[in-house]
C-alpha cells in the first residue's frame, strides 16, 4: 500500500467491489425508472396497432371465452384479455388497483348496489351517452341501479332470481308432497322448515341449505318479507334500521334454523351447491346457475318458488353484475364499444351466458334464455322461465342504492355469520347499528 | 499460514521492513498526530456510503418512504366521498371513538399477551428437550420445524379443515366420546383456536434459534455447576437462562413483531369473527383499506400500529438488556 499525503489508493479488490456497488446502485435506480417505462409500455397497444382491453371478472377462468372469441372475430383491431379474480377477493383487488390509478384495467364487473360508493370514489367512467340505447335494449328496472345522480355509470349484463329447490327422493322418503311451481301456492318458510325437519328425521343429513348463507343479497328478502325493509332508511339511506321488528324476527328465525340443526353451521357458500347435488339436503335456496352443473351430475332436484313468511309478503333477491369502465383506462372508446356489444346487442348478450346459466338483461337475449331455461332439464325445469318472470315482476327487491352500501354489506357478512353461529339477534343487530352509525359518520 | 515464531516477529515496531522513509514518516505522524487529513476521511466516507448505498436505498424506498407516506396520508381526508384535503387529527379522533376499532385494539393486545409468552415458553421447552441426547433427535427437530417450512396461508387452510364442524378435530373428539366443539364459530373458542394455528407455525421456527443459542453455551459451565452440586433446575436458572438471554431477546422481539402483523390465518379461519373476537389489527387495516376503501383511515391505523410496536419492542429490549448491563 502506498500512502501519500492526501492520497489513498485502494487495492484492486476494493476498487472492483466499489464498481460493483456503483453498478448495484445503478441497477436499483434503473429499476426504479424502469417501473415507469414498463407501465408506459403497458398501454395495451401491440406493434401491429391492435388494442388489448383488460377485463376483470369474478367468474371461473374461461367463462367468457365464447364472448371474447365472437367479439374479436367481429372487431379485428381489438383483443380482450380476461382475468378472473375470485369473488371474495374481487372487491379488494379492484379497490386496491383502481384507487392507485391503475390504467391496466379497462372494463370490470360491478355489483350494482355498490355503484353509488364506487362513483363517490371516482372509480367509474360516466357513460351516459349510452343511456338511450340502454333503456331501449334492457329489461325494465335492470338499468335503475346503474344510474346515480341522473348519470349512467355501468351497463347491466345479467339479472337474477332465486328458487326453492328440493330433493324429490328425500321428500318422498319422508312422505312429503313436493311444493308446486305455481307462485300462488308458494310455500312459507315455516312449511319449508317443517318439511326439512321431517326429511332429516327420515334420513336427510341437512334440512335446508341457503346458497349465499352470509350475504346480504340472499338474506335481505327474509327481513323484507316481514316488513323490515332493507335495513337502511332516510332519504340518503344512511340511517341504520336493523332493530325493527321485521329484522329481529327474520334474524331470530335465521338463528333458530341453525341452532336446531335444520341448516348447518360452518359451511361456506361455495360448498352448498355440491352438498345438495350429492343428495345431502332436502331443500336448497339458490339461483338458476346451479342447474347445468346439477344436470351434468344427474342430481335429483325439483323447482318451486322462493318461500316467504306466513304473516309476511313474498320477497325475492334480484340483480346481478353490471360492467363498467375504469376512468383510468387508456382505451375508453374501445372499452365502451365492447361494453355496448356485450350488454346491448342480442348476440353479445347471449355470448355472455354461453358458459354461465344466468338471465341476461338484454331484452331479446332474456327471451331466448327463458326458452333455454324451460328446456334445460326435461321433466324438471318446464315453467321455470315463467316463474322467473313472475318473480322479477312481482317479488324482486333491489338492494338499497346507498353511498354507504359498501360498508353496510361488508358489515352484514359478519352480522349474518355471528347470528348463524348463535349470537342473540337483537343484541347483534343493535351492535351492528352502532357500528354502522360510526362508519356512516365518515360519509356525511 | 502460520509458522514458528522468529525473532523478527517479536519486534515491537509496527512498521514493516522495506517500508519507505516517507511512508514511515507518514505513519509515525498519524500515530502521534491528532487525526487523518480531512480529504482522506471524506474519501473513505464516500467509499463506505457507496458500499452501503444499495442497503440504504432499500431502507429509504422500501421502509422509510412508505412509513412517511402512511403518516402523511393518515392526516388527510377520507377518499370515501371524493375528498383529498388535510384532515388534521380527524382520522385518529374517529378511530378512538369507533367501538369497532377499540374492540380491535383490545383483541390484538390480549392475543399478543397470550401468544407471545406461550411461543417463547414452548419454543424454549422444545429446544431444551431436543438438545438432549435423544434417539433420532434430528428427526424430531425436523418434524417440529416442518410447519415453519409450510407457507402460512397453507397452514391456515390445513387448520380450517381441522376445525370444520365435521373436520378432524371434532372427528377425534367424537371418537373419544367427547362432544363436538364450535372451534371457529364461538367467540370464546375462536381466539384460542387461532392461537393454536399460530403456535403450530411459530414454535418450531423459533426453537431452531434457541437450539443454536443452547449449543453456544460452553459445556464447561455445566460441568463446573455440576461439580458444585447444582441441581438441574439450578443449572437451568443460573447457567442456561443468563447465557441464553440474547437469543431469547431476539426470539421475543421478532416473534412479537410477527404476531402484531398476523393476517393470513385470520382471513382464512375467521374473517375477524365471531363477534369481532379475532379481529386483529392487521386484518382490520386490510378491511378498511381494501374492502371498505378508506385508505386514509387504514393509514392512521398503520401509524398507530407502528407506534405501539416501537413501544413494545423498546420495552422488551430494555427489560432483557437491563441485567446484562449490570
Amino acid at each position: 500500500m502506498n500512502v501519500h499525503e492526501g492520497t489513498v489508493r485502494r487495492p484492486a479488490a476494493t476498487r472492483r467491489a466499489g464498481r460493483l456497488a456503483v453498478a448495484g446502485v445503478a441497477v436499483i435506480a434503473l429499476a426504479a425508472c424502469g417501473g415507469g417505462t414498463e407501465a408506459g409500455g403497458g398501454d395495451g397497444e401491440d406493434d401491429g396497432g391492435t388494442v388489448t382491453l383488460q377485463f376483470i371478472h369474478p367468474e371461473v377462468a374461461g367463462s367468457f371465452d365464447p364472448l371474447i372469441e365472437a367479439y374479436e372475430a367481429s372487431h379485428p383491431g381489438v383483443r380482450i384479455e380476461a382475468t378472473n379474480v375470485p369473488f371474495d377477493q374481487l372487491q379488494s383487488t379492484l379497490q386496491s388497483r383502481l384507487s392507485q390509478g391503475d390504467s391496466s384495467i379497462d372494463v370490470y364487473t360491478v355489483d350494482p348496489s355498490r355503484i353509488p360508493g364506487i362513483v363517490a370514489r371516482e372509480q367509474l367512467l360516466d357513460i351516459s351517452d349510452l343511456m338511450d340505447q340502454a333503456e331501449e335494449a334492457t329489461i325494465p328496472s335492470s338499468l335503475e341501479p346503474n344510474v346515480v345522480d341522473g348519470k349512467l355509470w355501468s351497463l347491466p349484463i345479467w339479472t337474477s332470481e332465486q328458487y326453492l329447490y328440493y330433493n324429490p327422493t328425500l321428500l318422498e322418503q319422508a312422505g312429503i308432497t313436493p311444493p308446486s311451481k305455481d307462485p300462488a301456492q308458494r310455500w312459507t318458510w315455516e312449511q319449508v322448515v317443517e318439511a326439512a325437519r321431517q326429511a332429516q328425521a327420515a334420513g336427510a343429513e341437512h334440512g335446508l341449505l341457503i346458497e349465499q348463507i352470509n350475504r346480504y343479497y340472499q338474506l335481505q328478502p327474509l327481513a323484507e318479507s316481514l316488513g323490515g325493509g332493507p335495513g337502511l332508511s332516510g332519504d340518503d339511506l344512511l340511517t341504520p334500521d336493523l332493530t325493527n321488528d321485521g329484522w329481529v324476527r327474520a334474524m331470530t328465525w335465521f338463528r333458530d334454523i341453525h341452532e336446531s340443526g335444520v341448516a348447518p353451521r360452518g359451511i361456506a357458500p361455495d360448498q352448498m351447491g355440491p352438498l345438495f347435488a350429492a343428495g345431502k339436503a332436502a331443500f336448497y335456496v339458490g339461483g338458476p346457475w346451479v342447474i347445468p352443473g346439477w344436470k351434468a351430475e344427474n342430481a335429483a332436484f325439483g323447482i318451486a318458488p322462493h318461500p316467504y313468511f306466513a304473516d309476511g309478503e313474498p320477497a325475492t333477491p334480484t340483480d346481478s353484475w353490471s360492467w363498467g369502465i375504469s376512468p383510468h383506462s387508456e382505451h375508453v372508446e374501445e372499452a365502451k364499444e365492447f361494453l355496448e356489444w356485450a350488454a346491448l346487442t342480442t348476440e353479445g348478450s347471449l355470448a355472455t351466458i354461453e358458459k354461465i346459466f344466468i338471465p341476461p338483461t338484454n331484452a331479446e337475449a332474456f327471451d331466448e334464455y327463458m326458452g333455454r331455461l324451460d328446456a334445460s332439464v326435461p321433466g324438471v325445469t318446464e315453467g321455470a322461465g315463467d316463474l322467473m318472470l313472475h318473480e322479477l315482476e312481482n317479488t324482486a327487491v333491489h338492494r338499497p342504492p346507498s353511498l354507504g352500501y359498501i360498508q353496510f354489506e361488508e358489515m352484514m357478512v359478519n352480522v349474518f355469520e355471528d347470528i348463524r353461529n348463535g349470537s342473540d339477534p337483537e343484541e347483534r343487530l343493535s351492535k351492528a347499528e352502532e357500528e354502522l352509525e360510526s362508519a356512516f359518520s365518515r360519509l356525511r | 499460514m502460520s509458522g514458528p515464531v522468529s525473532m523478527s516477529d517479536t519486534r515491537t515496531s509496527t512498521i514493516p521492513a522495506g517500508t519507505s522513509a516517507g511512508e514511515r514518516r507518514g505513519r509515525t505522524r498519524r500515530a502521534a498526530g491528532p487525526a487523518r487529513p480531512k480529504r482522506i476521511r471524506s474519501r473513505q466516507l464516500a467509499t463506505a456510503l457507496l458500499y452501503l448505498s444499495p442497503a440504504l436505498l432499500a431502507i429509504v424506498f422500501l421502509r422509510l418512504a412508505p412509513a412517511v407516506s402512511a403518516v402523511v396520508a393518515s392526516f388527510q381526508e377520507s377518499g370515501l366521498t371524493g375528498g383529498s384535503g388535510w384532515a388534521g387529527l380527524e382520522n385518529y379522533r374517529f378511530l378512538f371513538g369507533d367501538p369497532g376499532f377499540v374492540n380491535t385494539i383490545v383483541v390484538t393486545v390480549l392475543f399478543n399477551l397470550v401468544v407471545n409468552p406461550a411461543t417463547v415458553v414452548l419454543s424454549l421447552g422444545l429446544a431444551l428437550l431436543l438438545s438432549q441426547r435423544l434417539p433420532a433427535a434430528g428427526l424430531w427437530r425436523a418434524l417440529v420445524f416442518a410447519p415453519a417450512a409450510v407457507p402460512v396461508a397453507v397452514s391456515g387452510v390445513i387448520w380450517s379443515v381441522v376445525y370444520q364442524p365435521d373436520g378432524l378435530a371434532n372427528g377425534l373428539l367424537t371418537a373419544l366420546g367427547l362432544p363436538e366443539q364450535p372451534f371457529l364459530t364461538s367467540a370464546g373458542q375462536a381466539p384460542p383456536s387461532v392461537m393454536v394455528t399460530v403456535l403450530w407455525v411459530a414454535v418450531g421456527y423459533w426453537m431452531i434459534f434457541l437450539i443454536a443459542g443452547l449449543q453456544d453455551i460452553p459445556r464447561t459451565y455445566y460441568e463446573a455447576a455440576q461439580i458444585d452440586g447444582a441441581s438441574a433446575w439450578q443449572r437451568f436458572r443460573y447457567v442456561t437462562l443468563p447465557l441464553l438471554r440474547r437469543p431469547l431477546a431476539f426470539v421475543l422481539v421478532a416473534n412479537t413483531v410477527g404476531n402484531f402483523l398476523i393476517f393470513a390465518p385470520i382471513q382464512i379461519l375467521t374473517n375477524g369473527g365471531p363477534e369481532g373476537a379475532t379481529n386483529l389489527i392487521m386484518y382490520d387495516i386490510y378491511q378498511q383499506a381494501y374492502r371498505i376503501g378508506d385508505v386514509n383511515l387504514a393509514q392512521a391505523e398503520v401509524v398507530l400500529l407502528m407506534l405501539v410496536m416501537l413501544v413494545v419492542v423498546g420495552v422488551q429490549f430494555r427489560l432483557l438488556g437491563s441485567k446484562e448491563g449490570r
